[in-house]
């Protein structure tokens, strides 16, 4: 076989095509935008070199963009906390039951499979205040005050709102990949585990979790790349605000870039993303040390 | 006592389990329950109550006020333009890379897995001016190349851990026969891997008919939006005014992604799990 496909031309005849439209698309698109980023544009007319100014004006005075950083921080965080830890726990409780397993994961996994887009709607409407959307009606039961809670609109809370809307959409999906793992746990393991005395919560915690510890940090490192170049929930729940509160650094590019008509900032704020994205995700890589063994 | 401790755990447990069950599932029943709603029921009822009526004038609002059928066309004819070529060369590319040894193939994996790490957004910029000057913009050119592109890092990657598995006999058998290394892959591979070509394309079909930035951003006219766009924009133009015709709306579009998303379930969580658990 390896006599057959390993001819030069029928490498390239198989892996040419998915090379060149990933490299025309995603590697071409990056390094042109970083060339626009040296530019002052509007996106007609003419570009105007200005060297790295456009870098200089977005680390030195841009505060807003400094805010979109920590606030993607912050998302992130909220994201990985709810997503892959509450995801361990649906997972483990999913395992500890023995009936209807199949129709829990199906109905866990339902958030997955709609768009962002719907899913935005959706809470818009749970969390409508006029008319009084559910999620308020049910609060007011308990404290009056609360019918008029505003939770997309409120700027202390509109990032903590969003972020939470894209973990409960992503959470099932972090659970059957756990689930998977777990219930792929050597019987041994949690019989000798049990044989020692160990309770439940013993074994899951001293046997099983350490044993699909790979799997949870896979995880971390697909909710982080996923969370950091989160877009939709922002953009389409809050539209970033109110004023900047919920802004993250992607529907910041977009809106300088879209909105503003500044292409070649925006594009200097395309350039930061990537570096900030490879760096943490290199740098959470290195230090749990996966992809090491491939 | 233990009996006891056990039953009471098992409680818990389930009280649990519904709850969260009730919380994944419970806003899109409402959705669909709301979307039932006459304008009055809007007005006096609680939020949370069930309609008074099996009302659907919010349905025939939603066929005959929107372009929700011009919407099911565009998503369609993107998904297939999406999915088929794709599958067939992150196919090839990951079955290459997994079965056929050369140099520079470590370097060609990683370069393809490093898309994971890339966002979307950031390309958006380029594309746009590209796409403007050839005339892309508004065409299904413009939604469907992106959107391969950015989804083959993820598919080559879950082709590259299926193939680790295909049998290399039954390709030597079929080499010494006399057939070529190309009819291999079409009458041979392809075949084989039917699973995992139907476990990635269930996955990715999923993620096109949900994609929202790039149709957002490469389409200008009603008639080139897709389905996730018309329900936003649906809902925008609307505004606060028809609530009943929104939860019509937002059931429309979801209503054909459960119907997919329950048959082929079973095939969707098993690759999900195996491709990141393996992966």
């Amino acid at each position: 076989m390896q006599k057959a496909f390993g001819k030069k031309s029928i490498i390239f005849l198989f892996i040419f095509p998915a090379f060149l439209i990933y490299t025309l698309f995603v590697v071409v698109s990056i390094i042109w935008a970083g060339y626009y980023s040296f530019f002052d544009w509007s996106g007609v007319g003419s570009k105007a070199f200005i060297g790295l100014q456009n870098y200089v004006e977005l680390i030195a005075n841009d505060k807003v963009f400094k805010s979109t950083v920590w606030h993607t921080l912050i998302y992130t965080v909220i994201n990985v906390l709810i997503q892959v830890f509450g995801g361990l726990l649906f997972a483990i409780l999913l395992s500890r039951v023995k009936k209807g397993r199949t129709a829990l994961q199906t109905l866990y996994y339902v958030p997955v499979v709609i768009s962002s887009v719907a899913i935005c709607q959706i809470f818009l409407k749970l969390l409508s205040v006029t008319p009084t959307g559910v999620v308020n009606q049910l609060l007011s039961m308990f404290n009056p005050a609360l019918k008029v809670m505003e939770w997309t609109s409120n700027p202390n809370i509109s990032l903590y709102v969003t972020a939470f809307v894209e973990g409960y959409k992503y959470l099932g999906l972090y659970m059957v990949i756990f689930y998977a793992a777990l219930i792929g746990v050597p019987d041994e393991l949690s019989e000798a585990a049990r044989i020692d005395g160990a309770n439940h919560i013993k074994e899951y915690w001293y046997v099983k979790v350490p044993y699909i510890k790979p799997v949870i940090i896979a995880n971390c490192i697909l909710v982080l790349n996923g969370s950091l170049r989160s877009f939709e929930f922002s953009y389409l729940l809050t539209r970033g605000g109110p004023g900047n509160a919920s802004e993250l650094m992607t529907t910041y590019m977009y809106k300088q870039a879209f909105a503003s008509m500044k292409y070649g900032y925006g594009s200097s704020v395309a350039i930061m993303i990537v570096i900030i994205c490879l760096v943490i995700g290199l740098m959470f890589r290195k230090i749990t040390g996966e992809g090491k063994e491939e | 006592m233990k009996k006891n401790k056990v039953t009471f755990g098992t409680v818990v447990k389930w009280i649990l389990i519904i709850l969260l069950v009730v919380m994944q599932v419970y806003p899109f029943v409402y959705v669909m329950f709301s979307s039932f709603k006459t304008l009055d029921d809007f007005r006096q009822l609680p939020a949370y109550a069930l309609p008074s009526s099996f009302y659907i004038g919010n349905y025939i609002t939603v066929f005959t006020k929107s372009h929700m059928l011009t919407y099911f066309k565009n998503s369609i004819s993107v998904l297939v333009g999406v999915l088929i070529p794709l599958l067939l060369i992150a196919l090839m590319a990951g079955f290459a890379l997994s079965k056929i040894k050369f140099k520079g193939k470590k370097f060609l994996l990683n370069y393809f897995l490093l898309g994971l790490m890339l966002p979307m957004q950031v390309a958006l910029i380029p594309l746009f001016t590209i796409f403007n000057k050839l005339g892309l913009i508004n065409t299904y050119a413009a939604i469907i190349l992106p959107q391969i592109a950015f989804s083959l890092s993820y598919s080559i990657q879950l082709f590259y851990s299926f193939s680790k598995f295909f049998p290399e006999e039954i390709l030597e058998a079929a080499i010494i026969d006399g057939c070529n290394p190309l009819g291999c892959f079409f009458k041979m591979v392809i075949p084989m891997s039917l699973n995992s070509v139907i476990t990635v394309a269930t996955m990715q079909a999923v993620f096109c008919w949900n994609e929202y930035i790039n149709a957002y951003t490469f389409t200008r006219s009603t008639n080139m939006k897709t389905i996730t766009l018309g329900l936003n924009d649906y809902v925008g133009s609307m505004g606060l005014t028809d609530w009943g015709a929104t939860f019509a709306a937002i059931t429309v579009t979801v209503l054909p992604v459960f119907i997919f998303y329950f048959f082929s379930s079973k095939k969707m969580l098993a690759g999900m799990s195996a491709g990141a658990v393996k992966g």
